[in-house]
């Protein structure tokens, strides 16, 4: 069996200008949409609670949602998953704890009526209200009056007497998000009809940390291969791929941009293993070019790429078939971000394709020439034997 | 065939069979065990064939597989910090009035770790700041203007002040999950200030956050020696129940009871004591793995706490005239006084340090102590060496301190996942990977033909490899882990369709059956070599930066491609030349 019978002579190169035109386009179209849009970041990257229910009973996502508002939680997006006959629902919600603007607000007038206190201020990100009293107090008794202004108090820390003897400090840790909205699911029901699944609770600082650390590893890798290939290959080789590269990681950044699929830890991912399928395949099609300048010297090189390219098309075809062809179990039964990996990674496949044909080829193509003229200048320059 | 084919042969044939034996633990693990005992090591190894790997090498399913809580705690430095600059502010004004060398007082600022001095009198300030210098030197000096002299800590003990905050919160941590028994509890260093923990098979995330979240609590407490013999008494009274492992030790003239079951001495003792006291366990740590205990022993202890550990100031370990490491602690003027009214009354009885219900020490009360500073001599070297008697000062210093000054921690993530969600997901993510393997398998055989079915053998090699390599590694399967999987299988096909491309291309150039097989691979081999090079790269940067589901992903990456290298230049290669060299064909089926 064969996917190509005959040998194929396509001008690939040709359409180069048009080609690297029209992806400039809609790169640069993702880029001015991540800039003024954004991704739609996952809990990973945000910060914030997703808290995975399994009804046992047939319900739908109208009813959560209205349970849930009553219950106490107002900014909660709810979302099914899975088929419908799952009754199975994402819940997400901003905070990591109960302790909001507005609630704090509260817990500090009513921190205030205890007594004599100073240097009342909440420290949102970690859910704590901190505090001095001059006065000692319980903690029981400060737990009650902040419990009562709204917010739920796992702990009342005691954190001791200043040295100064200005008073004694005190931390108010509010709740988390998710006993609340257990609570708030429940509430009136004898024994809740849901199972609690899954709780993804990242607070803002460890999103902060886990995105940088995310956009870190991209970069290190993509210098990394960078250097490989300038090592193994030619210089002139080494900007057309790195070009490629950033070219598909972009247009698989343009999947998570346009389809809103959450932008987490998984899409990283995603787009690393792009970083190496990319290259991969330009190294595939670089390895053909290097083979064929050897035998066709005195050929143009823009000349000697396209039988390259045509030369490895079935190859590449192939490849990109079978690739995609494994990803289709995950695209079947893969849910969630195992589903939009898949898709990313498809995505990935078509584009890592395309790219190593229209984008790292023309670079060296042009490389090549602007090093070629400058070489001609150069002679032309010396002066000519008399 | 020639010597060096068999050799080749040999070794494949040796590799495969070593990852079919290598896989076995985990066969055992996920699919004849129950679910409930999945992580159970010892009843694993006991139930392994005696020719198996030991039990320790099997697949790891993550969290995210089977069901558990992956937890992060943040230790907040800032708090402590600042606690301890201003603690350190009033041991200046104290020290500048001890001297004689004027009249300061001292304001922290909270925001800025910053430690304002501002002297009564501005002609003293010279001498004051020059004799403060010098004397704190954990101190430099940020500005000063006239009567004011602003202070910061210094860079490196303010980064080992960090450190030292968070080795006490891993501690109290460590100590406190040990105590909720649960199995494979892993707790490590994240970061500078942060601590991760991972918990299988745990379901309520707001009960484990408030087990490692809360701040430790330290407590002096008396030990009730008015009868020593009162556990042997009472094991002779009330036998322990079979099976318990309960036994009587002998320390030092006390009797106590041990067992490696803390809730087996809870239990056993329940009732059996006074009103007013109370038993309390001390951790016989194990000498064969850090951070776990091996045994528990029994204290009787008094039900009151006269003295917390709020009450504590300072707590440091160092060496003594005699060389004998000892701990040094110091409490605050109410403490102080609590704290020799307590040692006046019980000279000769011995005081138990505990945190966290757990007994540290008991040393014995020698005299009354006044002054609010107290010394632990560290008993007899005995068996240990220096450097663990020193080491055991130290932790005893941790131990105090974390009582004493709390780094508080707060959750910075916390994911759980449900032990059905688990469940379903091995099912579907397995589903899955089985059929984008079936698909490829199915399409190179139909595509290649016997060349095909060769690529599938080594497909199916490299699958299980990937497999034995993670349980070698100790590596943990995660979702993306399989995703991961699968991606690997796709590159793996992809060497083996270069290689055929190439071989049908020589073939349609008119060589050979043999010569186009042979430039096939060898010209293949440099394409494929730096096509896995280049996304091993890519895997090892996802590794070193990544953490949990991302470095799930990338082991299995970096593992797949080291494997893909294997079966498709030496593995395809060898079956191949059997059929065309050996077989001397003029044909090859691609």
């Amino acid at each position: 069996m064969q996917i190509l019978k005959n040998k194929t002579n396509i001008d690939f190169i040709g359409k180069r200008k048009p080609a690297v035109f029209i992806s400039t386009l809609v790169n640069l179209a993702i880029l001015v949409g991540i800039a003024t849009v954004g991704f739609n970041y996952g809990v990973d990257f945000a910060g914030g609670t997703v808290v995975e229910l399994k009804f046992n009973h047939s319900i739908n996502a109208a009813d959560v949602r209205e349970r849930a508002q009553k219950g106490g939680l107002h900014d909660v997006s709810v979302q099914n998953i899975g088929s419908a006959d799952e009754n199975a629902f994402l819940l997400r919600m901003g905070g990591v704890t109960q302790l909001t603007e507005e609630n704090a607000e509260k817990a500090k007038k009513a921190i205030e009526a205890l007594g004599p206190v100073r240097n009342v201020y909440a420290d949102l990100a970690n859910g704590i209200v901190n505090f001095r009293s001059a006065t000692p107090m319980a903690a029981e008794t400060i737990k009650k009056a902040v419990e009562d202004s709204g917010t739920g108090v796992q702990e009342v820390r005691v954190l001791g007497e200043s040295q100064a003897g200005a008073g004694t400090d005190y931390q108010v840790v509010a709740s988390g998000m998710a006993d609340k909205v257990y609570s708030a699911l429940s509430a009136g029901l004898e024994k809740p009809d849901f199972e609690q699944r899954r709780v993804d609770y990242v607070g803002p600082q460890v999103g902060k940390q886990l995105r940088n650390r995310g956009i870190m590893a991209l970069l290190y890798s993509m210098v990394a291969i960078l250097i490989y290939v300038a090592f193994r290959f030619d210089f002139k080789f080494g900007p057309g791929a790195l070009l490629a590269m950033i070219h598909d990681v972009i247009m698989v950044a343009g999947y998570y941009l346009v389809s809103r699929r959450e932008f987490g830890l998984t899409a990283i991912a995603a787009l690393l293993t792009i970083v190496g399928y990319s290259v991969n395949d330009t190294i595939v099609i670089y390895d053909r070019i290097r083979e064929d300048m050897a035998k066709f010297k005195g050929k143009p090189l823009a000349e000697v790429i396209n039988i390259a390219i045509n030369d490895t098309l079935g190859r590449t075809i192939l490849t990109s078939g079978t690739t995609a062809l494994s990803l289709i179990g995950l695209l079947i039964f893969g849910v969630g971000e195992i589903f939009d990996f898949a898709m990313a990674m498809l995505v990935g496949i078509l584009v890592g394709t395309y790219s190593s044909v229209y984008i790292a080829s023309p670079l060296t193509i042009w490389l090549d020439e602007r090093a070629a003229a400058k070489e001609a200048r150069h002679r032309d320059q010396m002066p000519k034997p008399a | 065939m020639d010597r060096g084919w068999w050799w080749k042969f040999g070794m494949i044939v040796a590799v495969t069979l070593g990852t079919i034996w290598f896989l076995i633990p985990s066969y055992y693990s996920l699919v004849v065990m129950d679910r409930d005992q999945r992580n159970n090591l010892a009843l694993l190894q006991e139930r392994l064939p005696k020719w198996a790997p030991p039990a320790k090498y099997r697949l790891n399913l993550g969290l995210d597989l089977q069901g558990g809580i992956h937890m992060v705690m943040r230790v907040d430095t800032k708090t402590a910090l600042q606690k301890r600059t201003e603690r350190r502010g009033q041991q200046i004004a104290t020290y500048v009035a001890d001297k004689k060398l004027g009249e300061v007082t001292a304001e922290t600022d909270p925001e800025k770790l910053q430690l304002t001095l501002k002297a009564k009198d501005p002609a003293t300030m010279d001498a004051i700041e020059k004799d403060v210098l010098s004397t704190f030197g954990d101190f430099k000096r940020i500005s000063r203007s006239g009567d004011t002299l602003v202070l910061a800590p210094d860079e490196s003990q303010v980064n080992r002040f960090r450190e030292e905050a968070v080795d006490q919160a891993m501690l109290v941590i460590r100590r406190r999950i040990d105590k909720w028994g649960v199995a494979e509890v892993d707790v490590r260093k994240l970061g500078t200030d942060s601590i991760q923990i991972s918990l299988p098979g745990r379901s309520n995330p707001e009960q484990a956050k408030e087990l490692v979240g809360t701040t430790a609590q330290l407590e002096f407490r008396m030990v009730d020696d008015t009868n020593p013999q009162f556990f042997a008494q009472m094991l002779q009274t009330n036998p322990a129940p079979a099976g318990s492992d309960i036994t009587l030790t002998d320390e030092g003239g006390f009797a106590q009871l041990q067992s490696p079951s803390r809730e087996a001495l809870l239990e056993y003792t329940k009732g059996k004591v006074p009103e007013n006291r109370q038993v309390v366990t001390e951790c016989i740590a194990n000498p064969m793995k850090k951070n776990e205990c091996s045994s528990y022993r029994t204290y009787l202890l008094d039900k009151a706490v006269p003295l917390t550990g709020e009450s504590l100031s300072g707590a440091d370990a160092s060496v003594n005239q005699m060389n004998e490491p000892e701990v040094n602690i110091s409490f605050d003027p109410a403490g102080a006084r609590e704290f020799e009214k307590l040692t006046e009354a019980g000279v000769g009885r011995r005081m138990a340090i505990v945190l966290d219900d757990n007994v540290h020490t008991a040393p014995n009360i020698n005299e009354k102590i006044g002054g609010g500073r107290a010394r632990i001599t560290m008993g007899r070297m005995g068996a240990r060496t220096r450097d663990e008697w020193l080491g055991e000062a130290q932790t005893l210093a941790l131990v105090l301190k974390a009582g004493a000054l709390p780094a508080p921690v707060t959750v910075g993530e916390i994911r759980q996942v449900g032990a059905s969600l688990g469940d379903e997901l091995i099912k579907k993510g397995s589903l899955s990977a089985l059929v984008g393997l079936g698909l490829v398998v199915l399409f190179m055989a139909l595509y290649y033909r016997k060349a095909g079915l060769i690529a599938d053998i080594a497909l199916l090699l490299n699958g299980l490899l990937i497999l034995a390599g993670l349980a070698f590694f100790n590596a943990t399967l995660t979702l993306p882990g399989i995703a991961g999987f699968v991606l690997t299988l796709g590159i793996a096909v992809d060497a083996n369709v270069l290689i055929n491309e190439r071989i049908r291309e020589e073939l349609g150039h008119g060589k050979s059956a043999k010569a186009a097989v042979d430039q096939g691979y060898d010209r293949a081999f440099w394409t494929i070599f730096d096509a896995h090079v280049t996304a091993l790269i890519a895997g090892f940067i996802l590794f070193f930066t990544g953490t949990g589901p991302v470095r799930g992903f990338a082991t299995t990456l970096i593992v797949g491609l080291l494997a893909s290298l294997f079966t498709s230049i030496v593995v395809t290669r060898v079956i191949m030349t059997y059929f065309v060299h050996g077989k001397n064909a003029q044909t090859v089926s691609v």
